[in-house]
């Protein structure tokens, strides 16, 4: 596993005004680096940005990397990140168990059917392959959207609030089950809720950081903005 | 009151269904001897024209809808959340609000071999100093017509599936896609058109019925000899000897838009479950920015040919002298406007009083019908307002023309207004039946508990505040029935001279230049009432002092 690194990130609104201005970090395989601040201060933009997926209205400067391939050409397809937003997006039209083929790569058709039983099996949720995502619980639902993710091996994992619709008894557990199977990835979690933060994650508030702040260095990180 | 008022809406609406088919059924078979005597069946099978007509219709119908979808389905991967795509959704309903005889009229202008096309190369790269006669239009083999309806049907397919976009969060779901590794077409294919295409089903079922049986538009772009299946009906049903053919083919029709309809839905079947096997392989498929060029192309190419051809109209509608092969005309006048008006004014004042009766009856029943929906009168029932537009026009109508005979109201004024109800209440119901429903209830709260009955707070309150999808659903109305042809024809007994029926008649007989002026005055009271339409709601809701 790769090194995910972001180098002079600059976004710009169609109205002029600046969301972040020379952010740069890295993030080392195993390391999580929380981006905190309120709404609208482009923390999902910026994962957007990562992903390949942002609005083409905002102008955007800077490189990603993933070790030494250079992801900020790449589109979003090519770039291999896991991403998982605020609502599940599991796909109605198919069973759980297609949600999760959806993300595997390659393997025989019975090759397949045994990863995802395997996956839902260690997951708690054996036997719900052929189950409507529709009749899931919140929990399931954001652990098969996890499992869909990890199923498609990213290089990186990429977490846009994944826990602030759940119930707040599911976040403890969601949480767990999320960190536990992320730790050999690289993941930039965005969110305004430090409970969401593990232990082990550096924290960036991009609303209030300064760059005096984001020179604090953990041993595997490296955080660099330019002031607002 | 609001059982009596549902009760009486749902018989004017639904019963003129029965009673179409019924008057089509009756004489087909020999059984109302005062107007078609015979087996009709019989005679039909025996009829030369039957087989060629026939194919004809199912080969254009057919065509036209599958090269419609397909262009729809492009446009949607290849064009989503490009800056095309936000000038489609902006131009469409414009496009979508011109009658489409005079689109028709507008293409002809441009693909003839006199047309614009031709004189925008000639004599330059052609070295024609006459219109060449290597082909005709309206063609033998009726691609004109093909051509013709899929300008008209596809910008009414895409808008209905643009609609129902903002349903399926397409967005987040091209974004978790593309991040899983899915290229942006496979993300279509897999995500978006499985849950897209039931949602536009009905739709397509109406594109089809109407490209099996339309009559207007393929006597305008479709081949003589032989003409499609219902322009050969039309051209016999008012013929005493034969009548009961003319019904037997009408019910014929019918039998086979609703056989298309089944291969329809086998061929759903099919596609659907080879899309399942296909979508479990996990293959990502690759970016071809080669086909989304393409797929821009058409769209874009079917877009310049509706905006050409209606620029053609209101050239040709001040055009002097436009010899060929001048790209533009020579010499220009007013005088098609000015002094043929009192010849224009009562096709247009006939037209206007139908289409403001058709607007006004059709809200009021529309409002009438949804205000009972909300009071729980009625069931929500949506499929059912699609039916009269599932079924081939011809065999409605010759049903009805059958009974008014009889009954004696054919010609009448409202007996046409009647049968543009008709068809204009299905579009107005279903365009406003979404504002209608999401409208807070608290609104009504609010007005009651400030001693508001239950009028007051309908016109004060609920209407006012709903006035831009009225509005919108009142421009629609009025445009369904300026179009509106056949119905006029067959209901109106000759009496009705709308610019529809002046349009379609005099087509072959008549200078281009009039032809022009009266299909560009029949674009024109739809496009105003689009205007009126983005208009009122302002002007209800200006700043008031």
């Amino acid at each position: 596993m790769n090194n995910l690194t972001v180098e002079s990130l600059q976004l710009t609104l169609p109205d002029g005004s600046r969301l972040c201005q020379d952010l740069s970090f890295s993030i080392e395989p195993g390391r999580v680096l929380a981006l905190m601040g309120p709404s609208g201060s482009g923390k999902s933009t910026i994962l957007s940005w990562i992903t390949g997926t942002i609005d083409p209205h905002i102008k955007a400067s800077g490189e990603v990397w993933l070790g030494k391939t250079r992801l900020t050409d790449l589109p979003a397809e090519k770039r291999n990140l896991g991403l998982m937003l605020q609502q599940d997006y599991l796909f109605p039209h198919m069973s759980v168990g297609e949600n999760l083929k959806f993300g595997l790569r390659g393997g025989s058709k019975k090759q397949r059917e045994q990863t995802v039983e395997q996956s839902l099996e260690q997951a708690g949720l054996g036997g719900m392959a052929g189950r409507d995502p529709g009749t899931l619980s919140g929990g399931q639902r954001a652990r098969v959207s996890l499992l869909r993710t990890l199923l498609s091996e990213p290089n990186a994992l990429l977490l846009d609030e994944p826990f602030s619709r759940l119930d707040v008894n599911l976040r403890e557990q969601i949480r767990k089950f999320t960190w536990e199977r992320a730790k050999h990835l690289p993941t930039l979690l965005v969110t305004h809720d430090i409970a969401d933060i593990p232990a082990h994650a550096t924290r960036v508030d991009l609303a209030h950081s300064t760059p005096a702040q984001q020179q604090v260095q953990p041993e595997t990180m490296h955080i660099e903005q330019a002031g607002h | 009151m609001f059982r009596l008022t549902a009760t009486a809406i749902a018989l004017a609406f639904f019963l003129p269904l029965v009673v179409g088919i019924a008057g089509s059924v009756v004489p087909a078979f020999g059984l109302m001897p005062s107007i078609a005597q015979g087996n009709g069946f019989e005679q039909l099978f025996n009829d030369p024209r039957f087989l060629p007509s026939i194919w004809l219709s199912l080969k254009t119908g057919i065509t036209a809808t599958v090269i419609a979808l397909l262009v729809t389905i492009a446009t949607l991967v290849c064009a989503h959340g490009t800056r095309l795509w936000r000038f489609l959704i902006a131009c469409l309903p414009p496009l979508l609000a011109v009658p489409h005889a005079a689109l028709a009229v507008g293409l002809i202008f441009l693909i003839a071999p006199s047309g614009w096309l031709v004189r925008l190369i000639s004599p330059e790269l052609t070295g024609w100093s006459r219109p060449p006669t290597a082909w005709v239009v309206p063609d033998s083999g009726g691609w004109s017509l093909i051509l013709g309806l899929v300008i008209k049907e596809t910008p009414f397919l895409l808008l209905t599936a643009a609609a129902q976009l903002s349903t399926l969060k397409v967005d987040a779901a091209l974004r978790i896609g593309r991040t899983l590794g899915y290229a942006p077409a496979r993300c279509w294919s897999r995500l978006i058109l499985p849950r897209l295409y039931p949602r536009i089903r009905l739709t397509l079922l109406i594109v089809l019925a109407f490209n099996l049986s339309v009559v207007d538009v393929a006597i305008l772009l479709g081949p003589g000899n032989p003409p499609t299946f219902s322009v050969f009906l039309l051209s016999i049903v008012n013929d005493p000897g034969s009548r009961a053919v003319a019904s037997a083919g009408a019910l014929l029709l019918a039998a086979g838009v609703a056989a298309v309809y089944c291969v329809v839905f086998l061929l759903e079947k099919t596609i659907s479950a080879i899309a399942h096997a296909r979508r479990e392989s996990g293959q990502r498929g690759k970016a071809m920015q080669s086909l989304r060029t393409f797929g821009q192309s058409l769209i874009a190419g079917i877009q310049i040919i509706s905006i050409a051809s209606l620029i053609l109209l209101l050239l040709w509608s001040f055009t002097r002298r436009w010899r060929f092969p001048n790209t533009l005309p020579t010499e220009w006048t007013l005088n098609h406007w000015t002094s043929r008006s009192v010849e224009f004014a009562s096709p247009l004042f006939t037209t206007l009083s139908i289409a403001l009766m058709t607007l006004v009856l059709a809200l009021v029943a529309a409002i009438a019908w949804l205000e009972c929906e909300r009071r729980g009168t009625v069931p929500q029932i949506d499929w059912l307002w699609y039916v009269p537009l599932l079924i081939p026009q011809v065999t409605l109508l010759f049903g009805w023309q059958a009974v008014a005979l009889l009954t004696g109201a054919d010609g009448k004024w409202l007996t046409v207004v009647y049968s543009h109800w008709v068809y204009a209440l299905p579009y107005v119901v279903l365009l406003l039946a979404v504002a209608w429903r999401e409208l807070d209830p608290n609104w009504n709260n609010a007005a009651a508990v400030l001693g508001a009955g239950y009028w007051r707070t309908l016109f004060r309150v609920r209407i006012p505040l709903l006035i831009k999808p009225v509005s919108q659903a009142a421009a629609v109305a009025l445009a369904v029935s300026v179009a509106q042809y056949l119905p006029t024809l067959l209901l109106g007994a000759g009496r009705h001279q709308t610019l529809a029926i002046e349009l379609v008649t005099s087509f072959s007989g008549v200078d281009r230049r009039i032809i022009a002026t009266l299909a560009t005055m029949q674009s024109l009271l739809p496009l105003l009432a689009f205007c009126a339409a983005l208009w009122l709601p302002r002007l209800v809701h200006k700043q008031r002092t």
